[in-house]
């Protein structure tokens, strides 16, 4: 503030001088010698109610008049803490806007406002001060980072698009956000770019890089103590969540509460609780203190059989309100997958799981392995699995190949590792409908390694195959079934590895087991590689039952629809997308989750449950410290100047008048009085 | 020598020291002996006819005889020619002494800016304007005090140098006294009065009536006895006679505690209404027994206030 302005803002003590003569004609209010005083009749009432007329309206108009002066005199110096967009040379600035959506943003600040409405009016405060011929881009930072306005000139579409905005439950991306607002600035003429942090930066350090970044809200920065439920998930008798806290401080006195969410249930609770009344809802079963700690763990008790849908929920109160509540994930709606592998072929000399089931639980996903001896001939049986991967099978009886048929018609995925007991196969037995007739065993193959060109959709992992050196394999038909299609060949041609999409399921078909005595195919990483293909289909299928917030959800061609926590869910259409070179275009229908909670989703007469959980990092991680460069570069203002002359100006005009106004009141008030 | 440039007693400064405060606020009535000279020589100067009758040089007329009258004075040759008893009487030119009493309580000493000076001053004008007239008659005159400091009463004399002497206690005269706390100095005042005054006696009360205990109109009036003449002389500033004040105010009495809070346009009606009923009351038991009572602001001619003075005292109406 310079000088001028002190000066200026001093002219406003002058308001005192005002007050002092009201104290003073108050205190002494034309007191004189008059020796027939005694004479005088007492109009005490109407002599102070006069006075105190005058005197305040006055008073306060006066010391008004005087504050508008000194005020006036002030500007246009005066500051106002705004946003705004420093230029250089009055050019045109291009400008992308990171506004961060995650979770972290939902933390209250010490101006008892939340880092989102800080950061969403701090855009507002940017586009206002944006003008003609200025280019902006908005990008959303929580995880994945996504383009929520292309760059453009049409500012008006911006403000609108900052309108829309709403915060999720995501993990914060900055370095995507930054990288994908880099380049949508790239191909704009502007000389002056900008990339404009609107974020708490609670996520790894933004990658140097040009433009580079600017994070203009401090209070954004501010440290939070928090604590949340990242995930809870019931075990038999036991409810497991797991809570992650910012520090131990946040942890101190705070309990896990079991509490009945809802008492009916989709899940096979009720059915397995018997019970013949159902708690009521908001009940609290059981809680357990936290440990003071920071960082995450792993909070256990038991809840016996409700028959209910449940929620835990955290004691106390913290920085983020919204994440101190969690739904119960059902034991039943981790994804299934059965293993049907003979221990005595399958197994290392060690012992222990089959290389099936380690490779399985190698890929750690939501996942429940089930070791099977024999394929189940029942389709509810079935119906447990979303994926079941057989190993050497002695060919399928007709029951059996009836459930899975059905199975796979209702989008089961199913892979069969063929081996030597493809030869063996019984009487009435075949292996449809991985593969048509009968499958031939060769002892000593034409080509034992697998062409990796072929295998290239699998990824890097594909290369591991090289010199596999397998001392026998299945010779898969060459003229396959319909609907099935090649993935993968042997050196010399043979098919190794087919697909066929039966209904909505599909069944793969590969020409190698996992016996280690065949060959090492299953100890190499492209066999991980593959059963995570089968993991993705099959999930893909069956929906994922556990996500996390900000997943997509895609849904084959059948009536869907999704009531999430915070009411019916959009599916909408999305271009074509090919997922493998070979597979072609396939329409998609997807559905992005935002909040974590319990959805209920239904997909044509199946109804499913499915929970979105949190990000811990996102629940504990503090905002990261910004290099002085990027919380306040020379070329963007902080705070912008605000001429308010003309209002002041008129203000003062009305003050004069309303004076003017009220002496006239007065005066003829005073002469009616005197009249009476 | 009177205070010239009276201190400032209208929302003045308050710097001033006590001495000049207590001094009388002559004003514009300064010299005192010049003005009132002046204001004499204004004044019809003469002989003034004595009201008394009876025995003299210079025949009076004739009235009808009344049992119990002095048969030296019954006319013979009216008899004889009317037949009816008549009794001749004479004029006799006789001294009346004129008592002079001035009131110098504090209320006295009020100027208003206004006035040409102090009630005070000019009261003392005016007694000095008659008393040149009286003395000029040959009649004596007498100084008496009604409240005060450092007032010297002066017994009747006549004669050249009583003039000067009036006039230097009149000069010497300091406003004091506070009737409000000591209703009885009026009765202490007027005692003396009443004890000298021979019959026939012209008795002047200068005052500005303010303050007067509830039985002082009784007192004055029972001078009015043995054909002594009351003549009450009001004198007041122009202000307390107008009542000129606007909008809220707060007044002080010079005597005793008084403090008054209100809005001058509505009071005063109230208060004029208030201050003539005062001289009404006075006027109501003066006027029965001879008394006048004259009105008199201190802006007023004194010239025409010594006149009707002199007329109440001859018995016209003021």
């Amino acid at each position: 503030m310079s000088f001028v302005v002190v000066a200026a803002l001093a002219v406003g003590l002058l308001v005192a001088i005002p007050l002092a003569a009201h104290y003073l004609r108050r205190g002494r209010a034309r007191s004189q010698e008059f020796p027939p005083a005694a004479l005088v009749p007492k109009r005490p009432p109407i002599a102070r109610r006069m006075n105190r007329l005058e005197d305040r309206f006055l008073l306060l108009v006066r010391l008004l008049m005087v504050a508008a002066l000194a005020l006036l005199g002030a500007i246009p110096l005066v500051r106002c803490s705004r946003l705004s967009l420093g230029r250089e040379a009055g050019a045109s600035v291009a400008f992308a806007l990171v506004v961060d959506d995650s979770l972290s943003m939902r933390a209250t600040t010490d101006t008892g406002k939340s880092r989102w409405v800080l950061a969403q009016a701090g855009a507002r405060q940017l586009l206002r001060s944006a003008r003609e011929g200025d280019a902006v881009a908005i990008i959303l930072a929580g995880r994945p980072a996504r383009l929520a306005l292309a760059a453009t000139t049409d500012l008006d579409a911006a403000r609108r698009a900052v309108e829309e905005l709403r915060i999720s439950d995501r993990a914060t991306d900055l370095a995507g956000a930054v990288q994908l607002a880099r380049s949508s600035l790239r191909q704009l003429p502007h000389v002056d770019k900008r990339v404009v942090l609107l974020s708490d930066l609670a996520d790894t350090a933004a990658p140097d890089g040009d433009p580079p970044s600017w994070a203009p809200l401090a209070k954004l920065r501010q440290p939070m103590a928090n604590c949340g439920v990242v995930q809870a998930e019931q075990r038999g008798r036991r409810v497991d969540a797991t809570v992650a806290c910012s520090s131990a401080g946040s942890a101190r006195k705070r309990r896990l509460e079991v509490v009945v969410d809802s008492p009916q249930t989709d899940s096979t609770n009720a059915r397995a609780a018997h019970l013949d009344e159902a708690p009521e809802a908001g009940r609290v079963l059981t809680s357990e203190s936290l440990a003071v700690r920071s960082g995450t763990q792993t909070v256990g008790v038991e809840v016996g059989t409700p028959g209910a849908d449940l929620s835990v929920r955290l004691t106390g109160t913290d920085a983020i309100a919204h994440d101190d509540v969690a739904p119960v994930a059902p034991e039943d709606s981790a994804l299934g997958i059965a293993a049907v592998v003979d221990r005595t072929a399958a197994s290392v000399l060690t012992g222990g799981m089959t290389t099936v089931e380690q490779a399985l639980l190698a890929l750690q996903g939501a996942a429940t392995v089930r070791p099977l001896t024999l394929l189940p001939d029942d389709l509810r049986e079935l119906r447990a699995y979303a994926a079941i991967v057989l190993d050497d099978p002695p060919g399928l009886p007709a029951e059996a190949r009836a459930a899975l048929s059905e199975w796979l018609e209702r989008g089961g995925v199913a892979l069969a590792l063929l081996g030597p007991r493809v030869q063996a196969v019984q009487l009435g037995s075949t292996l449809e409908p991985f593969a048509s007739g009968a499958v031939r065993w060769q002892q000593q193959p034409e080509s034992d390694s697998i062409d990796l060109t072929s295998l290239s959709w699998l990824g890097s992992e594909a290369t591991s195959l090289a010199d596999l050196g397998a001392r026998g394999r299945a010779e898969l038909p060459g003229a396959p079934m319909a609907d099935t299609r090649v993935l993968a060949r042997w050196g010399d041609g043979n098919p190794w590895l087919l697909e066929r999409t039966v209904g909505r399921g599909v069944a793969l078909t590969a020409g190698l087991p996992a016996s280690v005595e065949l060959s090492d195919f299953a100890l190499r990483p492209a066999f991980v590689a593959l059963l995570d293909h089968v993991m993705s289909l099959a999930t893909a299928r069956a929906g994922p039952l556990r996500s996390v917030a900000g997943s997509v959800w895609s849904f084959p061609a059948v009536e869907a629809s999704i009531q999430g926590p915070d009411g019916a869910l959009e599916i909408r259409e999305t271009g074509t997308e090919a997922q493998r070179p070979d597979e072609g275009d396939t329409a998609r229908r997807i559905a992005t989750v935002e909040l974590a909670g319990r959805y209920r989703v239904k997909l044509g007469e199946v109804s499913q449950v499915r929970i979105v959980t949190l990000d811990p990092q996102e629940v504990s991680r503090q905002p990261s410290k910004l290099d002085a460069r990027a919380q306040d570069d020379g070329t963007s203002a902080g705070t912008s100047q605000v001429d308010a002359s003309a209002e002041l100006a008129l203000l003062l005009l009305l003050l004069f008048a309303a004076e003017l106004v009220m002496r006239l009141l007065l005066r003829t008030r005073r002469q009616a009085s005197a009249r009476t | 020598m009177p205070s010239r440039g009276g201190p400032a007693r209208w929302g003045g400064a308050e710097r001033v020291n006590a001495e000049i405060r207590q001094a009388l606020d002559w004003g514009l009535l300064a010299p005192l002996h010049l003005t009132a000279r002046t204001v004499a020589d204004g004044v019809y100067a003469g002989v003034h006819r004595s009201p008394k009758r009876g025995a003299g040089i210079e025949f009076g007329g004739h009235r009808n005889y009344v049992p119990g009258d002095d048969l030296r004075w019954l006319d013979r040759h009216a008899l004889m020619r009317h037949t009816r008893l008549l009794v001749r009487e004479f004029e006799t030119e006789t001294d009346r002494t004129l008592r002079l009493v001035l009131d110098a309580t504090r209320s006295m000493s009020f100027r208003s800016p206004e006035a040409p000076g102090a009630k005070l001053a000019y009261a003392a004008v005016v007694a000095a304007a008659l008393a040149r007239i009286a003395l000029a008659s040959g009649d004596p005159v007498a100084l008496d005090w009604l409240g005060g400091r450092d007032c010297r009463a002066l017994p009747g004399t006549a004669g050249r140098e009583a003039f000067d002497r009036i006039v230097g206690a009149l000069q010497d005269a300091t406003p004091g006294g506070d009737l409000t706390s000591d209703p009885a100095v009026v009765e202490r005042s007027l005692l003396p009065v009443a004890r000298h005054a021979r019959r026939g006696s012209i008795v002047v009360l200068l005052s500005d009536l303010l303050d007067l205990p509830r039985a002082a109109p009784e007192r004055l009036a029972a001078l009015a006895t043995h054909r002594r003449t009351v003549v009450a002389v009001r004198v007041l500033d122009p202000v307390e006679a107008t009542f000129p004040f606007e909008g809220p105010v707060r007044l002080r009495s010079s005597e005793g505690s008084v403090l008054v809070e209100t809005d001058g346009a509505a009071a005063r009606e109230g208060y004029l209404a208030a201050l003539e009923g005062i001289a009404a009351e006075l006027e109501d038991t003066l006027v029965p027994r001879g008394g006048k009572v004259v009105r008199a602001v201190t802006t007023d001619d004194p010239v025409a206030v010594v006149r009707s003075i002199l007329a109440a005292a001859g018995g016209e109406a003021a």
